[in-house]
């Protein structure tokens, strides 16, 4: 992957500050609720596997930027909004313990991962 | 550090022999320039860089944000502009940021009720133009795995053990965000200066497995415990 | 590596991995070599760290920019599974030196022996007196 083209586009601004106003009006808010996709990751992908499937909600709408499964292969035409989603950790992991049922985490997700609930 | 008086001045110990590793680095660096895979410029400016970074910056943007609202809000909203009061700019080295950083800091603010933690399971991101390198631990794949499933677990291995009413709050660091904490701002530190107050924000408060007092000014030693399983990238 | 990952199972016991065969050359300098968690106890020296390890990291970020010969999460994902396999129970940052050294070995961005004959030269240039 040649990042010469990229540095060009990044210099000045950051990345992902460079793909500002790509992506178009963002399709969740703060506070929807989404549910994680469970997409196929043959190539590469940053989308972990415990979050698949699980129900969150949408806690910061961060930047836009190509999916890491775009970029990976250089693809940078077609940027997305990213959201930071909260889940409960007892969402994530069927054994938490119910007496720290108010713990949480969040992580980011590219737009085409998240669907309504 | 050991006062010293003109006349007697004493050269730090040195290492005196060379060791394989140290062979080891500059060849494959020279092989790679060599090879031309960067310029011996290049690496000489990433090491400058390296060189230069730490975890103070950080250390002073949360102390300056518990003095002053303004710069605390500034810091919440836009975290690479507020890096930039304490002599951060994200677009260092390159113009556009580090080749394996982005530049979209975000701080997360603790609160009486939620504490947060910051985690990369996928490598090891890190927002190190403000925060330095990462400890060793932080890259373990221990860690990684660990932190994001039994949280109260491994910061207990910390020392830090919280109520069941605070909300611990992991952060998975996995795309171009990065993440640094906030921490409340401790008792005992009324009438500090940012300078003082800076000094017990150390690295691991700001990664969240510690909380700022105002007795500790160092990083607590932790041995670096081996995955229990191979690695194993959860994705 | 790139873009394939896997799930690896957990055989604790079995500290090969089926994607790493030992190059003969980094094997000798992961038995042989000193660490410097031995070398600064023994010169009473407190810095942490080794004065190289700046280096390798100037080395680590100049290969993932521009013609970007070895991106970071490859880098990153090699060095996890070296670090558990081949090179576990090498203290840290000698473990990432000889991962950085194995994957680029591998990805042919230099041969075994040209590196041997390069530490040979760098050897020799760093004892001289």
């Amino acid at each position: 992957m040649n990042k010469s083209h990229h540095a060009q586009k990044a210099t000045g601004k950051g990345d992902p500050q460079c793909f500002t106003g790509e992506a178009g009006p963002p399709k969740f808010k703060v506070g929807d609720r989404v549910r994680i996709k469970d997409l196929p990751d043959i190539f590469y992908t940053r989308c972990q596997v415990y979050t698949r499937g699980a129900v969150g909600e949408v806690a910061v709408v961060t930047h836009e930027s190509p999916a890491p499964e775009d970029e990976a292969w250089d693809n940078v035409d077609r940027p997305e909004w990213f959201y930071i989603v909260r889940f409960k950790q007892s969402e994530l992991w069927p054994d938490y313990p119910a007496a720290y049922a108010n713990d949480t985490l969040q992580t980011e997700f590219s737009e085409r991962w998240l669907e309504p609930v | 550090m050991a006062k010293k008086s003109p006349g007697e001045h004493k050269a730090a110990p040195m290492v005196e022999e060379v060791s394989d590793f140290e062979i080891l680095e500059l060849a494959v660096r020279e092989l790679a320039i060599e090879k031309g895979l960067f310029t011996a410029d290049d690496h000489r400016h990433f090491t400058e860089f390296a060189h230069s970074i730490g975890p103070l910056p950080a250390a002073r943007l949360v102390a300056k944000a518990w003095l002053d609202p303004k710069f605390k809000k500034l810091a919440l909203e836009d975290g690479v502009t507020a890096s930039k009061e304490v002599g951060i700019d994200w677009l260092n080295p390159t113009g556009f940021g580090t080749p394996s950083d982005y530049t979209d800091l975000r701080v997360l603010e603790d609160t009486p009720t939620v504490k947060h933690v910051v985690v990369c399971t996928l490598c090891s991101c890190y927002p190190r133009p403000i925060l330095g390198h990462s400890p060793e631990w932080y890259r373990t794949p221990n860690y990684r795995r660990r932190i994001v499933r039994w949280p109260r677990q491994v910061l207990s291995e910390f020392g830090l053990q919280l109520p069941e009413n605070v909300e611990i709050r992991v952060e998975d660091s996995n795309q171009k965000c990065r993440f640094m904490v906030m921490p409340m701002r401790p008792d005992g530190t009324e009438d500090w200066s940012e300078e003082e107050l800076a000094a017990i924000v150390t690295r691991d408060c700001l990664i969240g497995v510690a909380l700022p007092r105002p007795d500790r000014k160092q990083n607590a030693q932790r041995p670096v415990h081996k995955a229990i399983h191979p690695v194993q990238h959860d994705h | 590596m790139g873009g394939t990952h896997k799930e690896s199972d957990a055989g604790d016991s079995n500290n090969t991995s089926g994607e790493y065969a030992s190059i003969a050359l980094l094997e000798q300098i992961r038995r042989r070599g000193r660490v410097w968690r031995d070398l600064s106890a023994q010169y009473g020296v407190e810095n942490p760290d080794p004065p190289w390890k700046v280096c390798l990291e100037g080395t680590c970020e100049a290969l993932a920019v521009q013609a970007c010969a070895l991106p970071v999460l490859e880098r990153r994902w090699a060095e996890d599974e070296l670090s558990e396999t081949l090179y576990q129970g090498v203290p840290f940052p000698e473990r990432q030196l000889l991962a950085l050294a194995h994957t680029m070995i591998e990805r042919g961005l230099f041969g075994e022996d040209e590196l041997a004959r390069r530490i040979e030269k760098v050897g020799e240039r760093l004892n001289s007196v």
